[in-house]
């Protein structure tokens, strides 16, 4: 050990300065600052931590632990909050409108601009406030959480925020690290503790920490107490992986790294309590290092929002051009009586100066006609959206989960509308499609199937072939853990004796007892012993044949222990001992995994378990019945989404096994080509097998996984799945969520291919051959500056194999495309291939291939991959996606995309806390996705474009004034008529549109997927309704404005007197009011109390308004018109013709349009106009009443078709393989040594230890 | 008998329960359950709550529930609640039901089917074709004679030289004209004049006005949007009443009518609407300064009267809409027979020659609609019109290419089933 920890001393760079355990986390320091793109450089210098001195810290001025997520503070939140608000286009507008209007050129006074940007920057920023708010709350949880920390040799417990760099504190099991902490001591032998990391990297496997030797005693209070320690290390960095640092402990210098700290958001697992010293806190922590600030996202219909604006702008601004031109024309010496001769004051009238007058006028109608830009649009959609937020998504009772007791979480509130027009889910896997929980589920023993239990998959095919289908209730007395949902009487409580083949399974009870890698830990009792395992579905493995009277329950680096219920003995216990000669370990060539044991009478037996091919390949000639029934029960169990493994055994002779065994020996001591060569023995030895039957694990999907995934593609929805897990796994999850099928095409891009590893092999022997091999991977980066060469030469071929892999798959794919056959498409493609197609010159093909591809799954992603690929999408395809996770390792792709969604639930929050939207389990997508997003897109539709539609005709009236006024920008309507159009008259029903409309109802949305397509093409806010709404706008407003007009020419009442300006324009814009908000009604698909109380009321207001205003104001105008005009039947005939006329054309256009062009959504609410809706039975499942077309579907769908021919595969994340490694493309292969060493380790340790506490 | 003692995590739940116990009991032979439970608010306002309740404990159906809270509770406990749900969790987070929040509040939803369609063309046909009719009647019977003199007054010597005639203080304005009556008027007749390409209702004229000047003698210096009519010789202490350019440029062409040797009597009384008269126009408030400046613009007010008295100036200064606009200039209550010439005798002192404008006089009786006025009735009666043909269009479209309601082969996606 010392040896090479002088050589990292002089290592460049030299991170990682430990590896203490062959678990080392081991990385090139370089490499990984490229790869992770966001890595921040470390500051220079380092910090010096002396541990349990707060005095000596204080001088260094460290951060504290007190953490800050809000936006403001009561001093920044004004200027801030202001800056937000004005840095919308909009809204700055809105403030150089209202200055010019204090000035002289304005015709309409400040008032009419003001009051409306006052009142809409009150409201935005009363709603940052209460949002800010909320997140000021949650901090305060955070920082008000408890924990340990040492004071005066005690544990105190405090606040987070109290937390010190330097403190000594104590972690108690399944707490969270506080700070970034150095582990000192753990109650657990030889300094170890497990921690869950599923905060930072989503990844539920128990990662092992490791203190260093010398300080493991510092256990209790009055020892930690003593303990003064110097820490120096690096500056605070967003390198989850690397850590360099020395503890200077009793004038020794011991190097620090990775392995010795625990990162804070992580967990304590499997350890009664730590001691640590914290070095890192607050925001200096790597876990907040590494949350950026969350950009803050827009929805893409604000941003066309935008673009529209810009348009109305440029209308706006050739209205005031014609205007002006006009003007200039007009002004003339001869109009004397409007006094435009030469005076002092003005130059807007100079008839000498055109130009200026020009100018002059531009400003005049620019502020004339400012309200063609609604402004109170944005903090109406504002209003709307957090009103759908809170009170819609938030509430629904159907995204609530009543298990976890979690219901759905708008965290922010612009982004419902995004929600309606998702085109691509990127989805993790792990604990978003599954529950990250393995289950033996099934098995099948010489040909004979076990088990009653009917999964996810099943279930949702059955549903779909219209067949009700219940889960079996299991029965009370059914054994029921974790990794245990198997319930068939046959086998139960010794019951296979009377089985067929008592023998076999036997045989298959202890291969599943004695052929693994599992270590026992805890006390030696069924119900309390628990096991470490390195995949989950080992453990599940182990934990059924404990359940099936197998119970392996202690393990030495030579022998199994077994306490086997014996049957025949009637029903005595007895521990069997099983001498484990060698472990032929598993990885992902082999596929299978191999123990030879020998049995207490001697008898030499080889278990092996692995994928069927492998195994089926090995097997011995005979039996082909057995096989083929096998075979079949194999497809039936991949078919239901079933992980499969089969099992085998070979009785050896001794002759054959000492033969092989020398064989053995000499390649496991070999130096050179060690991997191969054990391979190539093993294949000498694992043949002839005998078939004993088969395993079948769930990896138990999520509830409701596969049909929401149904549901959502057919909705257009294209899903992504993209994993850390290997590829066999992936293909499994998209198997079973039915994302792939046998009927697609497969594209695989994988490095796991021949060639590659050929390739790689070379290199790395040549390394081999020159080092020695433990300590490879410790060293390996420096090796790798002598082997450039050798590195360049396997990226070049990995590359230039993606590269024709590439164009060869997407010429392929556009055949297939152009073709009949309509075959769909499927890509896969493992994070190593990913790299290279995500360079530049590849992305292009990657993003038209992966597009053509009705499902992509990504294996082996690292989460900045993730992200990677979800920004290709975004930003080169320019498709709406939308990313779901439940990990830290989604973080990065849940922030890249347009929408994020966090499952809340079991793991960590970081996935929540970056997200947009949580959600207790991803079925609830189909709830969020088809029934609020589409509806919030629906709404906020109608809503943009009925702002659009009503500003610009209320504008537009304006305009066409401007031409009989001598371009002189005289106003038509009163100033407050103006200011208050927008934010009273025609305010709230918008508004209850845009909470209320709906087009069909919740259930109808669900069962009719196929709607939500229009809001993918975004059918309802383009150029084309931006247009067709213009055309209604120009034409109802020449009818109302010529219609007030024309008509007021003559005396208009028996006592012949003349209607004045003011008259005119309060009756035009009395017809005005009645137009828009009638027309609104119009638009609605459901008209609720709601819309005819803000209708009426609205309309109401402004009589209400007009008859108060003409007699307060006197001096204006506008005195006494209305009632004025209350006299004169002129009035009367307008209010009943111009809304008719004016809205005619529209329904014209509308009864047309349904007529001839119907709209989906249309269709179906006229299939079901008669049903009423199902008030509070929304829980429920929509009922079973189907339509012809579905009776269609069904009746294709129970066509007889080709069985699926995948079979399940199980196994996987080997070891303890850490994330970054796997990140590196550094394969880490567990050796069976590591868990025969483990499990010595465990033996030496316990006793002194035991006596110690 | 279940009895059970919680200790929970303050941070996470906010009703820590201290102590609840379940205990069936027995009342009149029938199975109930009671359960007392004592729970810590710690953050609000530290009260110790205490609940008691009695609960029916059938094995099957809904339980009924008595239970009472300790009074600083919130008052949703009422008792005798019928509870059907089994057990209510005490921390749900579960959202409460109501229809707003479920998104299902009762609504009308309409459907524009091709019977709506139809239905609401006829029915706006039936109701505008009459309507139209009606006020083409009543335009129709109103009999209006107008006459345009701005050029006819002119005499040859000054054709095209309007501007220098009318300013010149020599020449003899009167200006005769005759007319024929073409049918029978009605008494009362109005007389109006109507101004063409007078821009009253521009920006620098309409502003240029002082309304509280107008309405009260102590703002009478209250001419700041006057310009250049604000103060007479720039006189800040003789402020101008009426200020400003409306009143400026009063309208001052007289009209004498006479039938045959008969002279009309021009009642010019009530020719404003009461609102300007009463209130915008004080009865205080006597014109000062008015006129007196260098440029005279039109007619002068006789500074005895009040404002609210000088109507001519109301009705002037109520600004038109319009550039061509009529005024009313005052009323004959006599009857005009039809043939009967009518003769006009005009002082033509207004300028509208300057400018280009046109000045005609307007006889006109009135109908309950007004003057003459044809456009309510064209327009019903157009819109009628395509309302009726539209209608037919649609009832025809009905029968020969119905569209059945609802037929799901109108899905997109049936229409196009490859187009997933």
């Amino acid at each position: 050990m010392t040896g090479w920890r002088e050589a990292s001393g002089s290592r460049q760079g030299g991170d990682s300065a430990s590896a203490g355990t062959p678990l080392a986390v081991d990385r090139n320091p370089s490499m990984s600052t490229i790869r992770l793109g966001r890595v921040q450089p470390q500051a220079p210098g380092h910090r010096t931590v002396f541990c349990n001195d707060r005095e000596a810290n204080y001088l260094a001025k460290y951060k504290g632990n007190a953490v800050s997520t809000t936006k403001y503070n009561v001093a920044t939140f004004l200027p801030k909050g202001l800056y937000e608000q004005f840095r919308r286009v909009a809204n700055l507008y809105f403030l150089t409108i209202s200055c010019l209007s204090f000035t002289p050129v304005s015709p309409v006074s400040p008032i009419t601009n003001v009051i409306p940007l006052s009142l809409v920057l009150f409201v935005s920023l009363v709603k940052e406030a209460f949002e800010d708010w909320k997140r000021l709350q949650n901090d305060m949880t955070i920082n008000n959480s408890s924990v340990e920390i040492l004071q005066e040799q005690r544990w105190e417990s405090l606040p987070w925020k109290k937390l010190q760099v330097g403190d000594v504190v104590r972690v108690r099991q399944d707490g969270f690290f506080p700070a970034d902490l150095l582990l000192l001591a753990s109650t657990n032998p030889d300094g170890v503790c497990y921690t869950e990391t599923a905060n930072l990297d989503g990844e539920t496997n128990l990662k092992i920490r490791k203190a260093l030797e010398k300080t493991w005693d510092y256990v209790t209070p009055e020892k930690a107490s003593e303990f003064k320690g110097e820490i120096h290390c690096e500056q605070p960095n967003n390198s989850l992986y690397t850590f360099t640092g020395n503890l200077i402990l009793q004038k020794q210098t011991l190097p620090l790294g990775p392995n010795h700290i625990l990162l804070r958001g992580c967990s304590l697992r499997n350890t009664e309590y730590i001691v640590g010293t914290v070095i890192f806190t607050g925001h200096e922590t790597k876990v907040m290092m590494n949350a950026m600030n969350v950009p803050s996202k827009r929805s893409t219909l604000e941003r066309k929002l935008d673009k529209v604006i810009a348009t109305l702008f440029g209308v706006l601004l050739s209205m005031c051009l014609i205007g002006a031109i006009g003007s200039a024309v007009f002004v003339s010496n001869k109009y004397h009586y409007l006094e435009l001769w030469i005076n002092g004051d003005s130059q807007q009238f100079n008839p000498n100066n055109r130009f200026v007058v020009f100018v002059l006028s531009i400003f005049t109608l620019i502020t004339l006609y400012s309200p063609i830009i609604p402004i109170s649009l944005y903090v109406s959609i504002e209003m709307i959206k957090f009103i759908q937020s809170t009170k819609f998504i938030n509430n629904d009772l159907r995204m609530y989960h009543s298990e976890t007791n979690t219901p759905a979480l708008a965290r922010t509130s612009n982004l419902n509308e995004e929600l309606g027009q998702v085109e691509y889910i990127f989805s993790d896997k792990t604990g978003t499609l599954t529950r990250n929980l393995m289950e033996f589920f099934k098995c099948s023993i010489s040909g004979e199937t076990y088990g009653t239990g009917v999964t996810e998959i099943e279930i949702g095919a059955a549903k779909r072939n219209g067949v009700d289908v219940k889960e079996v209730q299991k029965p009370s007395h059914a054994v029921r853990e974790k990794g245990f949902n198997f319930d068939d009487a046959r086998l139960m409580h010794g019951a296979w004796r009377n089985e067929p083949n008592p023998e076999m399974c036997k045989e298959f009870f202890r291969c599943l007892a004695i052929c693994h890698t599992v270590l026992p830990e805890g006390e030696e009792s069924p119900e309390k012993l628990r096991y470490q395992a390195a995949s989950p579905d080992e453990a599940a493995l182990v934990t059924a044949a404990k359940n099936f009277g197998f119970f392996f329950y202690r393990r030495t680096p030579t022998m199994i222990y077994v306490r086997e219920s014996h049957v025949e003995k009637m029903g005595k216990v007895q521990d069997a001992a099983y001498e484990i000669l060698n472990i032929l370990e598993f990885n992902s060539t082999r596929k299978r995994q191999s123990v030879v044991c020998r049995y207490g009478d001697g008898r030499l037996v080889l278990y092996c378990k692995g994928a069927d091919t492998v195994i089926y390949e090995r097997l011995a000639s005979g039996s082909e019945e057995l096989k083929k029934i096998s075979r079949e029960q194999l497809e039936q169990y991949g078919e239901a989404g079933l992980r499969t493994l089969c099992l085998a055994y070979r009785d050896l002779s001794p002759e054959i096994y000492e033969s092989w065994n020398e064989k053995f020996i000499q390649a496991k001591s070999s130096l050179r080509d060690r991997e191969r060569k054990l391979d190539e023995v093993a294949e000498l030895i694992e043949k002839d097998l005998t078939l004993i039957g088969c395993t079948a694990i769930e990896d138990k999907l999520q509830e409701g996984v596969p049909s929401c995934i149904e549901t959502l593609s057919r909705a257009g929805i294209k899903i992504w799945v993209l994993t850390g897990d290997k590829l066999e796994t992936a293909i499994n999850i998209a198997y079973a969520c039915k994302l792939i099928n046998n009927d697609m095409k497969q594209f695989v891009i994988s490095s796991e291919t021949d060639e590659i590893r050929d390739v790689e092999n070379r290199v790395s022997n040549f390394l081999a051959s020159v080092l020695f091999i433990g300590i490879i991977q410790t060293i390996q980066s420096q090796v790798k500056l002598f082997f450039q060469g050798d590195q360049v030469e396997i990226a070049q071929f990995i590359r230039e194999t993606v590269k024709n892999d590439l164009h060869k798959y997407h010429e392929e794919a556009q055949s297939i495309i152009h073709g009949s056959s309509g075959q769909k498409l499927s890509l896969l493609i493992d994070g190593k291939c990913l790299m290279y197609a995500l360079d530049p010159s590849l992305r292009s093909t990657l993003l038209s291939l992966s597009l053509s591809c009705s499902s992509v799954v990504c294996c082996r992603v690292s989460p900045l991959q993730k992200a990677q690929v979800t920004r290709l999408v975004r930003k080169g395809a320019n498709k709406i996606t939308l990313s779901i996770g439940d990990g830290a390792n989604d973080v990065g792709m849940i922030q890249a995309a347009h929408v994020g969604v966090g499952i809340s639930g079991l793991e960590g929050m970081q996935a929540v806390m970056a997200s947009d939207f949580a959600i207790a389990q991803f079925r609830f997508l189909t709830d969020l996705l088809l029934v609020h997003g589409r509806w919030s897109y629906l709404r906020l539709c109608k809503v943009v474009s009925y702002f659009f539609y009503k500003n610009l005709t209320f504008t537009l009236t304006q305009f066409w004034y401007t031409f009989h006024t001598g371009y002189s920008g005289q106003r038509f309507y009163d100033d407050w008529f103006q200011s208050l159009y927008n934010v009273i008259f025609t305010a709230l029903p918008v508004i209850i549109v845009g909470l209320l409309d709906k087009d069909v109802s919740a259930s109808l949305s669900k069962k009719y997927p196929q709607l939500y397509k229009e809001g993918i093409d975004n059918a309802y806010f383009n150029w084309k309704v931006v247009g067709t709404l213009a055309c209604f706008s120009v034409y109802q407003s020449i009818i109302v404005y010529n219609f007030a007009v024309a008509s007021s020419t003559t005396g208009l009442t028996s006592a012949g007197r003349m209607l004045g300006l003011w008259d005119i324009s309060t009756a035009a814009f009395t017809c005005l009011v009645i137009t828009v908000n009638l027309r609104l009604l119009m638009m609605c698909n459901t008209v609720t109390r709601w819309h005819s109380i803000s209708v009426g009321g609205s309309i109401l207001a402004w009589f209400i308004f007009i008859f108060i205003y003409a007699v307060v104001f006197v001096n204006k105008g506008t005195y006494y018109t209305i009632y004025v005009l209350m006299g004169t039947a002129y009035f009367y005939l307008m209010i009943v013709l111009v809304p008719i006329v004016a809205l005619l054309c529209d329904f014209l256009y509308q009864g047309v349009q349904r007529w001839f062009y119907p709209r989906d959504y249309q269709i179906v609410q006229e299939i079901h106009r008669h049903e009423p809706e199902a008030i509070g039975a929304g829980l429920l499942a929509v009922g079973n009443q189907l339509t012809p077309e579905e009776e269609r579907r069904y009746a294709f769908a129970l066509l007889p078709r080709e069985r699926s021919k995948h079979t399940g595969f199980a196994f996987d994340s080997p070891g303890y393989e850490s994330f970054f490694a796997t990140q590196q493309g550094v394969t880490t292969p567990q050796k069976p040594w590591d868990v025969i060493r483990r499990a010595s380790m465990r033996q030496k340790t316990k006793s002194p230890r035991a006596s110690q506490s | 008998m279940k009895l059970s003692l919680k200790l929970e995590d303050q941070q996470q739940n906010q009703n820590p329960i201290l102590f609840k116990a379940k205990i069936p009991i027995a009342v009149f032979g029938l199975p109930f359950l009671s359960a007392f439970s004592a729970t810590h608010h710690h953050a609000a306002a530290a009260s110790d709550k205490l609940s008691l309740s009695l609960r029916t404990h059938f094995p099957t159906g809904p339980s009924l529930k008595l239970s009472y809270n300790t009074p600083t509770t919130t008052a949703n406990s009422g008792a005798g609640k019928m509870d059907t749900s089994p057990k209510p969790k005490s921390k749900s987070k579960k959202p409460k039901y109501s229809r707003f929040t479920q998104q299902e509040l009762p609504a009308w939803k309409p459907i524009l089917t091709p019977g709506w369609v139809i239905a609401s063309f006829v029915a706006v046909a039936i109701l505008f074709i009459p309507a139209g009719l009606l006020c083409l009647s009543a335009s129709e019977r109103v009999v209006e004679i107008v006459d345009r003199y701005d050029d006819e007054c002119l005499p040859d010597s000054y054709s095209n030289k309007g501007d220098s005639f009318i300013q010149s203080k020599d020449t003899n304005k009167t200006c005769v004209r005759t007319m024929k009556v073409p049918r029978k008027m009605t008494a009362p007749v109005f007389i109006y004049y109507q101004l063409d390409n007078f821009y009253q209702n521009h920006r620098r004229y309409v502003k240029s006005r002082s309304d509280k000047q107008l309405r009260d003698r102590s703002y009478a210096d209250e001419t700041r949007d006057c310009k250049p009519e604000d103060n007479l010789d720039g006189d800040e202490n003789e402020p101008i009443i009426p200020c400003g350019l409306v009143a400026w440029s009063l309208f001052n062409d007289t009209y004498k009518l006479s039938k045959g040797n008969k002279v009309l009597d021009i009642n010019k009384k009530d020719i404003a609407w009461k609102s300007d008269t009463e209130i915008k126009f004080g009865s205080d408030v006597y014109p000062k300064n008015f006129q007196k400046g260098e440029l005279i613009g039109g007619g002068e007010l006789d500074e005895t009267k009040p404002l609210s008295e000088q109507e001519d100036l109301i009705v002037w200064m109520r600004t038109a809409a319009l550039p061509n606009f009529r005024k009313l200039y005052g009323k004959i209550y006599s009857d005009l027979e039809a043939n009967e010439t009518i003769t006009i005798v005009i002082q033509n002192n207004y300028n509208t020659y300057e400018f280009g404008g046109e000045k005609r006089v307007v006889l006109s009786t009135m109908s309950w609609l007004g003057g003459k006025n044809d456009f309510f009735g064209i327009a019903f009666l157009t819109i009628g019109g395509i309302c009726l043909f539209m209608a037919i269009n649609f009832i025809l479209l009905y029968v020969c290419k119905p569209r059945p309601l609802g037929d799901p082969s109108y899905l997109s996606w049936n229409r196009n089933p490859n187009g997933l």
